[in-house]
């Protein structure tokens, strides 16, 4: 156990830094309060290099931890979270204690440390995100449980704290409640698979499913678990809270809510999965369990009820969110409905497992959810970082109010082209138009599930698709068509904050950057969602668990 | 039901006395407290209450942990119902931070008064 401290570096990091930011935002020199977000972006910054220079690879983690399946996935899913964290930390600038730093300034008042909530602002993302790693490479169902709740008990305040208004406390309470709920369904379901199987290791629970069949209490407890986290992907039966938790928040923590607590959901689901189906561990006999390691074929599948059961949440959960954000008006509930739809997309990769030739890209569909995870987050992160960037000049109240309606983007590649663009690209790569990154993160869903001989569920895929083009095309003419007459009075102007226009650009950026170089990024997820590394393991596990079984006879 | 199998549960010593809580016991009141739990949720309005409701859901979970884990003969569920208890004071005192500040807004516990969010 404690050789896996040795794999913690980036979560080290992330929570140094939060120890750091705690104490600096309660300074009381400006320059250090203000110091705070550097300090936190250094922080997620560092945790993405680090994750990707000292987490071992699977097989090593496997070595010491005896964790079998999706250890590989680790340092992938680990950089991923980090580089994606900085990026919606740049959006954040300026989210909490505007009034009062402007007060402040002004001399208005002197700085009260009680009234501050910058510090906890930015140290409850950082825990948030802290969570979230932590749940890459959790391999019992207590650290998946602790890491799940690290990764949403801070987002709930950080919903609340978000803006002023009466909305965002409203939010968060909706939010937390819900929240609360759920947590509580995949906890019963935790409980009931403890109780089928007598240990809480993920690895004991895939070798005893694999053994002794799975039970019917171990069945609804995976059910259960699977439940609760779709309140975390905001997947259909536990989708009602986000538009309204989406409107009420303001646009960088929408955002936030959009990539962070999903990642974490899927991260735990594929852990879940792993465990119950796609039978990669074939039970010992007498031999080390690190020799066994094969992909049978018809184990390559999730048990039937399961596979129905994700299925129906698949397609209910794509047609629901987007038929739903057809109809809006509102940006940020048309994104909260296309964000729920974009977990349906992800949960056919779910269903289709790693496939029977887990080998290539194209069939592998655990592959493909981590790919799509990176891609989504990029994308998410840029359109949300134009609506943080973007606000009404204050009217007679005196508080700048965030901007709402589609309409309301006309003509913004005219007034703000460096916002206008990045949200054209972002919304046409949501969509999944060919050259951009979007696209190569869908590819790999449909080929997988044909792959797979899923086709109803690639007809549902389909259409789905085509009806996220009317809403999303809507959005991304928007900013190009000319500026209309307002009837809102106040005009649009950028928000006063660089960094979260710069958040804009370097997603547009990554959008087109990142799909000239997908390829590599795609190699990468392949290998991340292979269970069988099998040279890695081979050329570090010590002699005497090295066992005399070919493994590439049976990788292949 | 057959007398058959009359007779095998009294073999079994079906209804258990007290003195013999099985694990079936104590499973069905824990998934009795999930249920009602739920259901509380669900029908109640007032905040403190479906808070309380949702703690219910937790401790019906930690039951069912303890149980599972004298019946497996194993400590890791004992474990889990720390951690698990830790985790629900957690939630519960941001519960309590995010009720009053809806309550000094509002001087009201009920769930129907907050109703900005809607479309």
């Amino acid at each position: 156990m404690i050789e896996r401290l040795a794999y913690l570096w980036p979560e080290i990091a992330l929570f140094i830094a939060t120890c750091v930011v705690m104490v600096m935002g309660l300074s009381r020199t400006y320059a250090t309060r203000k110091a705070t977000a550097t300090i936190a972006a250094l922080g997620t910054f560092s945790a993405a290099v680090l994750s990707f220079l000292t987490t071992p690879d699977g097989g090593e983690i496997e070595a010491v931890s005896g964790q079998l399946y999706l250890a590989s996935m680790v340092p992938y899913a680990k950089t991923l979270i980090g580089a994606v964290a900085t990026l919606l930390l740049l959006t954040m600038a300026g989210t909490v204690d505007r009034a009062e730093e402007a007060d402040i300034a002004k001399g208005v008042r002197s700085f009260d440390p009680l009234r501050s909530n910058r510090a906890e602002f930015y140290a409850f993302f950082l825990f948030s995100i802290t969570g979230l790693m932590l749940c890459a490479d959790a391999d019992d169902l207590i650290w998946l449980f602790l890491a799940l709740e690290l990764t949403s008990l801070p987002t709930y305040i950080m919903v609340a704290m978000s803006t002023a208004r009466n909305r965002g406390r409203e939010a968060g309470v909706k939010y937390f409640f819900l929240g609360a709920m759920g947590a509580a369904v995949f906890l019963y379901g935790f409980a009931l698979i403890y109780g089928a199987v007598g240990s809480t290791n993920l690895n004991e629970i895939a070798v005893a499913f694999a053994t002794g069949g799975i039970s019917s209490l171990g069945m609804l407890g995976v059910l259960l678990s699977i439940l609760g986290i779709c309140f975390k992907i905001a997947a259909v039966p536990m989708h009602f809270y986000t538009p309204d938790v989406y409107e009420g928040a303001a646009p960088q923590v929408s955002g936030f809510l959009a990539f962070v607590p999903k990642t974490a959901g899927f991260l735990s689901i594929l852990l879940i999965c792993g465990a119950v189906g796609w039978n990669y561990v074939i039970p010992p006999d007498g031999v080390s369990p690190l020799a066994t390691v094969m992909p049978s074929a018809e184990g390559t599948q999730l048990p039937e009820v399961l596979r129905l059961t994700l299925w129906v949440i698949a397609a209910l959960t794509m047609t629901v969110g987007n038929v739903l954000a057809l109809l809006q008006t509102s940006v940020k509930r048309m994104l909260a409905y296309s964000s729920i739809a974009h977990s349906g997309y992800m949960l056919v990769g779910v269903i289709v497992g790693p496939g029977i030739a887990a080998d290539s890209f194209s069939g592998n569909g655990v592959a493909a959810v981590l790919f799509y995870l990176l891609s989504y987050g990029v994308m998410n992160a840029g359109v949300f970082a134009v609506l943080a960037a973007l606000e009404r000049a204050p009217g007679r109240d005196g508080e700048p109010r965030e901007i709402e309606t589609i309409s309301d983007l006309k003509g913004l590649c005219r007034s703000h082209p460096m916002l206008g663009w990045p949200m054209v690209i972002c919304c046409l790569s949501l969509l999944g138009l060919p050259p951009l990154l979007g696209f190569f993160g869908k590819l790999p869903l449909f080929t997988a599930a044909i792959r797979a001989g899923e086709i109803p569920l690639v007809l549902v895929l389909g259409v789905n698709s085509a009806i996220a083009a009317c809403y999303y095309l809507k959005l991304a003419f928007a900013p190009l068509t000319e500026v209309a007459d307002d009837a809102d009075g106040d005009p649009i102007v950028a928000a006063p904050f660089r960094t979260r226009a710069a958040a804009a650009v370097i997603s547009a950026a990554c959008v087109i950057g990142l799909a000239l170089g997908g390829n590599l990024l795609m190699q990468g997820a392949r290998s991340a969602a292979s269970y069988t590394e099998a040279d890695a393991i081979k050329s570090r596990v010590p002699q005497a668990n090295a066992a005399p079984v070919d493994r590439n006879v049976a990788a292949h | 039901m057959t007398h058959g199998t009359l007779s095998l549960l009294a073999q079994t010593g079906f209804p258990a006395s007290m003195a013999q809580a099985t694990l079936a016991h104590y499973v069905v009141v824990s998934l009795l407290m999930f249920v009602i739990g739920l259901i509380g949720f669900l029908t109640r309005r007032n905040l403190i209450i479906m808070f309380l409701c949702t703690e219910l859901m937790f401790q019906a979970a930690g039951i069912a942990l303890v149980a599972f884990g004298r019946f497996h003969l194993d400590y890791t569920g004992q474990t889990f119902v720390i951690f698990v208890l830790t985790v629900a004071a957690a939630e519960a005192s941001m519960a309590l931070a995010l009720i009053v500040l809806l309550f000094r807004r509002k001087e009201s516990l009920s769930a129907e008064d907050w109703q900005e969010l809607k479309g």
